[in-house]
């Protein structure tokens, strides 16, 4: 019956599969266990519940950082110590992809405006690379391209349309 | 009219979980279980019995809101426990399921 199980998604195979196939073994097959199932994989999919965070409560011991976190506005942010590594490391990735596009381009093209935007959209740019490594890296391929790609051409051409601009003024 | 207090709205956000949510706390308060205990006992108490996809619909939540909270253990059924939030939200939802229950009562005595 673990078939089941892959309906659901990654994350929140990632943090309840185990137990819930554990639980699942221990039902008979019927129609309303697969209803059952399936109403809770839909669930799961349209109303994720921050299943990416990883904090580690552990019987009788609650450290300082879990406190901080339980008490702080919105529960702080849905995502994992790694997710937030893997982030940054996207971040620093991304800007050092830009910044040596920006210099290859401009030893090509010069200071044109399609080249100059580059440069200028590389902050926010960053921004959305941290996004796509803490949020998305778990989405399927189609989404992650269409969120974070959508993302940078919008930005991109932003800042090419300024630039555009502001070499006529 | 008598402000709801805080607590009790909590379950309220669930929707369709509230009622399992609820069950999955009064499960909790005489101590940690398992999904498979939660199951068991909820179908004892209650007589209802909670699917997998709709306990962890209800599970999920519950963590998210900080109502439970998952022990640590070798086992990979995870126990879960009633957080102190988790245990306020059970009385404040409870207290005012008496009010509702002895107001019922008082019509029908009078009726």
């Amino acid at each position: 019956m673990n078939w089941l199980l892959r309906l659901y998604p990654t994350a929140w195979r990632h943090r309840y599969g185990e137990e819930f196939a554990s639980v699942l073994q221990g039902q008979r097959l019927t129609v309303g266990l697969v209803v059952d199932v399936l109403g809770g994989a839909v669930d799961a999919w349209l109303h994720p519940q921050g299943q990416t965070m990883e904090l580690e409560i552990t019987k009788g011991e609650t450290t300082m950082t879990n406190e901080m976190i339980a008490r702080c506005a919105a529960g702080g942010p849905r995502i994992s110590q790694r997710d937030q590594k893997m982030a940054s490391a996207m971040m620093l990735l991304g800007a050092l992809g830009m910044a040596v596009a920006y210099l290859v381009l401009t030893k090509l093209y010069h200071s044109a405006p399609a080249v100059q935007a580059l440069g200028y959209a590389a902050m926010p740019a960053m921004y959305q690379f941290y996004v796509h490594g803490a949020y998305l890296r778990r989405r399927r391929i189609g989404t992650q391209l269409v969120v974070t790609g959508g993302a940078l051409a919008f930005i991109y051409l932003i800042t090419w349309g300024a630039c555009e601009i502001a070499v006529r003024l | 009219m008598a402000k709801t207090p805080k607590e009790n709205l909590e379950l309220d956000d669930f929707g369709r979980f509230s009622e399992p949510a609820l069950l999955i706390l009064i499960s909790l308060a005489n101590g940690p279980k398992h999904g498979y205990s939660m199951i068991e006992d909820i179908e004892t108490v209650a007589g209802v019995h909670l699917g997998p996809g709709t306990l962890y619909g209800a599970i999920a939540r519950l963590e998210g809101h900080r109502l439970i909270e998952a022990l640590k253990s070798d086992d990979r059924r995870n126990p879960y426990r009633l957080t102190a939030l988790g245990e306020r939200a059970l009385r404040a939802r409870l207290n005012a399921m008496m009010v509702v229950v002895r107001a019922g009562q008082r019509r029908l005595a009078t009726a």
